[in-house]
């Protein structure tokens, strides 16, 4: 099982190909590094000013906890994840002319941009977390490492979600108009501006079979309250999203050897 | 032993997808695992086999289907009907920088390229000398490959190829590019590795270097195997087509020269000990050539008949004003003349050939018509050049 997962995987291709797209994306600029964590506190910051000045937000069980760090903790996971969809549904055709020539595991191109953007995110999360800690919030940094394990959980979800995407992508390709919409709407049923208490009963029953709605809650959970109560949803995720990743993962195996066709 | 590669009826169907709907459709299929409805047959039922230290070359015109057939070989697509086994460490070069990103570095993209080719870290660093030496071009390797040459990427990927050590080694039009000195070290290189038991598969349309490199050769045509078996023959009848189906409009054209201009070839014919429509002949055999001109006026033409090789390089020719009275006029056909040649120890080495006789004024000045015919020397020899000269050696 294990080893027809790896089928084809070259660990150092890989690398590169992550790399390569870490380069690609965001350290091209002159001072790359630094805009890793300044873009991300900026984008904060913006969030920050309207919803607290502007519609004068209130998380009503958010406690003493402020907007911002209740915003911050869920909004970065969802970035990484979102961002990570919508950059690898292009992977393949973005490829044409390493794809339609050369033979490897094409698998790779989508989960190396997955695996780059959730890196740099990574690396964003920990400095927002750390800036939240300076303004005075009580970040729970024992809890760090079970966030982290959720992260990697969420990274194979969007794995598999961009498995999916992009090989669909390359056979039709209104995907890649379709999906941006998608991940709006995607956002805003996340209880990510607002809390799931706010909603009414309705709306909170239909949200919970979300997944990122289970994310969303657990990061906040950990991080900001110090408490880790997964519940049974939790354990449908640890089986579904391997599941979820493996079905993907053959779906898009099914169909490599005719990439070049619509290429 | 079993065989490196092995195909057994592969063909491939590649879909109609230019327009929205007709994507939709292929993807329907695709999806139902049909074949799509609509489509171009690029390869029909194509089965081969490649033993190790065996070298195949890969022949026919352009879009016969051998870009598609090494596609499926290296598994970049699948076949539509059809197994495709391959069990070999194989380095396909498909396109030589294919899979150079060109805002990268050279260097980067050299290792880039060894983790497709599989090489290891370790075996990169302990090759990256033999890299730069083999691709020879200084330090422009630390510059975007976008800023290269196209003689300088093909070097770049060749070279990483080369350090690659490939069991199995496909090549696709690539030693047609880069200069003079670095295709040499190329063929050299690939002569080196077929020594060495390497297995290569060689789609070139040289004849020459399919000739020299491979023992054995596959027509393709029409996405058909046309003819499969020892390069030599198939080469050579691969020619001897094209030959023939150029023939036709060469005498097309020829006739309509021949109405419009005043002296005209009439007829050509060769004739040889084993006679038949395309003469075939062995080096040493004789031939005999019956040309027949017309002259509107009665005055005697000049004829002149030559040897081109079926590139056109000049073999020998010759022409009736040297030997008086070889021209005779063809009894009851006041306008007609004939001339005989006769070669009797035709030394030409094995090949394809055009014979061609020309009608000329009587001046002997300007060249009114020509016909062609073509012919083979059949035979296998390691002796090189058009013509074997009388030898001996002491």
């Amino acid at each position: 099982m294990a080893k027809s997962l790896t089928r084809g995987f070259d660990a150092a291709f890989f690398r590169h190909l992550v790399v390569r797209q870490v380069r690609q994306d965001y350290l091209e600029n002159l001072t790359g590094f630094a805009w890793l964590v300044i873009q991300p506190l900026l984008l904060l910051s913006v969030y920050a000013f309207v919803f607290t000045q502007i519609f004068k937000a209130r998380i009503s069980d958010a406690g003493e906890i402020g907007f911002v760090p209740f915003l911050a903790v869920a909004f970065w996971p969802w970035t990484a994840f979102s961002e990570a969809i919508l950059k690898s549904s292009g992977a393949i055709a973005n490829h044409a002319a390493l794809v339609s020539k050369v033979a490897f595991a094409n698998e790779q191109l989508p989960l190396a941009t997955v695996t780059a953007t959730f890196l740099m995110h990574g690396i964003g999360y920990l400095a927002v977390l750390l800036v939240l800690q300076l303004l005075g919030t009580d970040v729970h940094w024992l809890w760090l490492p079970v966030a982290l394990i959720l992260l990697v959980l969420l990274w194979l979800l969007a794995c598999a979600i961009a498995l999916f995407a992009s090989s669909l992508q390359v056979f039709v390709r209104d995907v890649a108009q379709i999906l941006p919409p998608l991940m709006t709407f995607w956002f805003f049923t996340t209880p990510i501006l607002y809390s799931v208490s706010m909603l009414p009963d309705f709306l909170a029953g239909i949200m919970a079979w979300n997944p990122m709605t289970w994310f969303v809650v657990q990061f906040r959970d950990l991080l900001l309250f110090g408490r880790f109560e997964p519940g049974l949803a939790g354990l449908a995720m640890i089986v579904a999203v391997p599941l979820l990743f493996v079905l993907s993962l053959a779906w898009f195996r099914k169909f490599s050897g005719h990439f070049e066709d619509f290429l | 032993m079993t065989p490196l590669v092995r195909l057994a009826g592969v063909s491939k169907v590649y879909p109609r997808v230019h327009h929205p709907r007709e994507r939709l459709r292929a993807f329907g299929s695709l999806l139902l695992g049909r074949e799509p409805a609509r489509g171009a047959l690029v390869l029909n039922d194509v089965s081969l086999e490649v033993r190790r230290g065996q070298s195949l070359g890969i022949i026919g015109e352009n879009g016969a289907g051998k870009s598609t057939l090494l596609k499926v070989l290296t598994g970049v697509i699948e076949p539509t009907r059809g197994t495709v086994e391959c069990r070999a460490r194989t380095a396909a070069l498909l396109e030589l920088g294919a899979g150079f990103q060109p805002d990268f570095s050279g260097m980067d993209n050299v290792r880039m390229k060894s983790a497709i080719l599989g090489m290891s870290e370790r075996d990169l660093d302990q090759r990256l000398d033999d890299i730069l030496a083999f691709a020879d071009i200084g330090q422009y390797i630390h510059e975007p490959v976008k800023h290269y040459s196209s003689g300088m990427v093909v070097r770049l990927g060749f070279a990483v190829v080369v350090a690659s050590r490939p069991e199995l080694l496909i090549t696709d039009e690539v030693l047609a590019v880069g200069d003079e000195s670095f295709q040499k070290k190329c063929i050299r290189w690939i002569d080196d590795f077929i020594e060495n038991d390497g297995t290569l598969l060689l789609v070139s349309h040289s004849m020459y270097l399919v000739q020299k490199l491979c023992r054995h050769a596959l027509w393709l045509r029409g996405g058909r195997v046309e003819e499969y078996g020892d390069a030599h023959r198939v080469t050579q009848d691969y020619l001897a087509w094209h030959e023939a189906r150029n023939r036709a409009e060469e005498l097309h054209r020829a006739e309509e020269r021949g109405v419009h201009g005043h002296y005209a070839v009439h007829s050509l014919e060769l004739t040889t000990p084993s006679g038949g429509e395309t003469p075939v002949l062995a080096t040493g055999d004789a031939l005999s050539v019956d040309m027949v001109m017309r002259s509107p006026d009665g005055r005697v033409p000049v004829g002149m008949i030559g040897i081109v090789r079926v590139d056109g390089t000049p073999v020998y020719g010759v022409c009736t004003e040297d030997a008086a009275g070889c021209v005779r006029p063809v009894t009851g056909q006041e306008d007609q003349f004939h001339v005989c040649l006769e070669l009797p120890d035709l030394a030409l080495l094995p090949g394809q050939y055009t014979l061609r006789g020309h009608a000329l004024d009587p001046e002997g000045m300007r060249v009114c018509d020509t016909m062609e015919r073509t012919f083979r020397v059949r035979g296998e020899t390691r002796e090189f050049g058009m013509v074997r000269l009388a030898h001996r050696w002491r």
